[in-house]
């Protein structure tokens, strides 16, 4: 307790302001939250520690003793191994209450696992081939999210598993085509469910609710074959059902910051509207194969219609509890999936107007909510609009300036007359 | 309690599965490197680094091209057996490859096709490109083989030990000194 506080109530006791029993449950109150915190501290320490450890370990085996006989270098592979194995059979039998324990030690495996089987790579010179490694890897460590119910290595293998779809789709050449990635990521589901159930509201969840929606926006794009084109469609549906998952009861109970689906739904939304704004976008075809059962029968046009039945599910499932009313805008954006089939140049129209009648919905929104954040969003999101139409348009310079002079006054005034109503209201 | 027991066995299951991984590992490679029958694959290292299993040098080889009738038939990434045969020089070469294992009386690696040189010519990756080394002597390793190689009569080749389609690299040499030995001497 800070000696502030304790002064305070010294004083508060002596002018009779609160009884000796309130200043007792202050006291205890106090108390109690720092020692919370100081469980945060240990396990913080305690899972960096266990960490740096882990890669100390990695690079003083790298150096590659040459003096060492091969067999002496295979014993001592298996050290670390055994060591992360005998700690975290520690905290499973004796320590199994204390988080720090048991996520220090389970980290600690985590990266042995790793160690021992680059290690034996160095001693046979077994050549890298990163994705298999990867995959051993994880697959070694998943059971230790449930056996040793440690969210830093569901976090860790989180971060595995996406590193491993990159390099087999994206880094490679030729580029394998692996689906594995979508098989494992559902290893880490049950854990997850948990967590939301259990501790909606502890940095692990908030951690994983960033991590999961980050692993999949960028594995989406591992499903890319030969109608590249069409991803933008199923990205979109993807944002959408972020933006529905960010705004379900449950989530928007949670702090924006927590909300990593209502962010990156809403963002990406806006993001692939203002791309489908230009007129450039659309010189090139939405589908590259020749025939149409090809392109109806491609990895891209299954993945985007079944995103799109769901986010269409989704769109039903939030609405239908207010009777279609309370709709926003950005409820229908999964619509626009169709329009690329039937219009190419005409629907970058239709996009401006959305993102503009968005922008405006959030200015109004900001307003009612007297929010200045909301407000201000929805200001940005015009003037971005704005910006990106100088680029495919020929105004002169002059009126260009003066178009952003306009919204920067009305930046200020709006600003301005928000402030003013909201201190009018105080007073 | 149960519900305890049954985590224990399960753990102690997982430590069984994560020894046996890399257990299995080495003996597969033991196996080879033991068994195995030996080539020598004329070979120019170079110097790269990996973060997670240290120094190592890459090494090149020379006889990774192979003739075949119709080069398009074969797919870039495509898995395919290579049979491999000493030459006259006493280096090894590879005499054909095909889709389907070869017959076990000849020596055989698994690889991959990396590219196609003209309509007759394929090269391949062969399985094995990474000789591991001190953190100290890589550098100094591809220093002594860029001097040695500037003379021509000087052979740098990588000793392999083969069995089943499986390759483990034993020792690289340059003139029958172990690339190591040179290193550390310098």
């Amino acid at each position: 307790m800070s000696p502030k506080i304790t002064n305070d109530l010294h004083d508060l006791l002596k002018d009779n302001i609160i009884t000796p029993e309130t200043a007792e449950k202050i006291k205890s109150y106090y108390s109690q939250k720092e020692s919370g915190s100081e469980h945060k501290l240990y396990l913080v320490f305690g899972v960096l520690g266990a960490i740096l450890i882990g890669l100390g370990v990695v690079l003083v085996f790298a150096h590659n003793w040459d003096n060492l006989s091969r067999p002496s270098k295979i014993i001592l592979s298996f050290l670390p191994l055994l060591m992360g194995q005998f700690s975290s059979g520690y905290s499973l039998l004796k320590k199994s209450e204390n988080n720090t324990w048991r996520e220090s030690s389970a980290v600690f495996l985590f990266f042995a696992v790793g160690t021992t089987i680059s290690l034996i790579a160095q001693v046979y010179n077994i050549p890298g081939d990163l994705s298999s490694f990867l995959i051993t890897w994880m697959l070694l460590c998943l059971p230790l999210v449930y056996l040793i119910r440690s969210s830093i290595v569901s976090l860790l293998y989180l971060i595995g598993i996406t590193y491993y779809a990159c390099n087999t789709n994206y880094f490679s050449y030729p580029n394998a085509h692996s689906y594995y990635y979508w098989l494992l990521i559902l290893g880490i589901v049950p854990h997850y469910i948990q967590l939301l159930r259990t501790n909606s509201q502890s940095n692990f969840t908030l951690f994983h609710n960033w991590f999961v929606s980050l692993s999949l926006l960028i594995c989406l794009g591992t499903i890319a074959n030969k109608n590249e084109n069409l991803l933008y469609l199923s990205y979109m549906s993807l944002f959408t059902i972020f933006y529905f998952i960010g705004e379900s009861s449950f989530f928007k109970n949670l702090k924006l910051k927590n909300n990593s689906y209502l962010i990156i739904g809403k963002l990406g939304i806006l993001y692939l509207l203002l791309l489908y704004s230009f007129k450039w976008f659309w010189d090139k075809s939405i589908y590259n194969t020749i025939s149409a059962k090809d392109t109806f029968f491609s990895t891209e046009f299954l993945t985007t219609f079944l995103l799109t039945l769901f986010a269409a599910v989704l769109y039903f499932a939030k609405n239908s509890k207010t009777k279609f009313k309370e709709s926003s805008i950005f409820d229908f954006v999964f619509l626009t999936n169709i329009l690329p089939f039937i219009s190419g140049y005409e629907f970058s129209l239709v996009a401006n107007g959305i993102v503009l009648a968005i922008g405006i919905a959030e200015i109004k929104r900001g307003i009612t909510q007297k929010h200045l954040g909301i407000l201000n969003f929805g200001l940005v999101i015009i003037t971005i609009l704005i910006a990106c139409r100088f680029f495919d348009t020929n105004l002169s310079f002059v009126i260009r300036g003066i178009v952003f002079i306009v919204i920067g006054f009305g930046f200020f005034a709006t600003n301005y007359i928000m402030l003013k109503n909201r201190n009018r209201n105080e007073k | 309690m149960k519900n305890k027991k049954v985590q224990v066995l399960l753990f102690i299951l997982l430590i069984v599965v994560q020894l046996y991984v890399p257990l299995q590992m080495i003996l597969k490679q033991e196996d080879v490197v033991k068994t195995g029958t030996e080539f020598k694959f004329q070979t120019a290292p170079v110097d790269p680094y990996d973060a997670f299993r240290g120094k190592y040098i890459t090494l090149f080889f020379k006889e990774r091209e192979i003739t075949v009738k119709n080069a398009s038939k074969w797919m870039i990434g495509e898995t395919v057996y290579a049979t491999i045969k000493t030459n006259e020089d006493g280096f090894a070469q590879i005499i054909s490859i095909s889709r389907n294992k070869p017959t076990a009386e000849n020596c055989y690696v698994k690889s991959k096709i990396a590219f196609t040189i003209d309509q007759n010519k394929i090269a391949l990756d062969l399985p094995f490109d990474r000789f591991y080394m001190n953190e100290n002597s890589a550098s100094d390793a591809e220093k002594i083989y860029r001097d040695l190689s500037l003379n021509k009569k000087d052979q740098t080749y990588a000793l392999v030990a083969i069995k089943n389609g499986e390759a483990v690299i034993k020792d690289v040499r340059i003139n029958e000194v172990s690339i190591k030995d040179l290193a550390n001497k310098k």
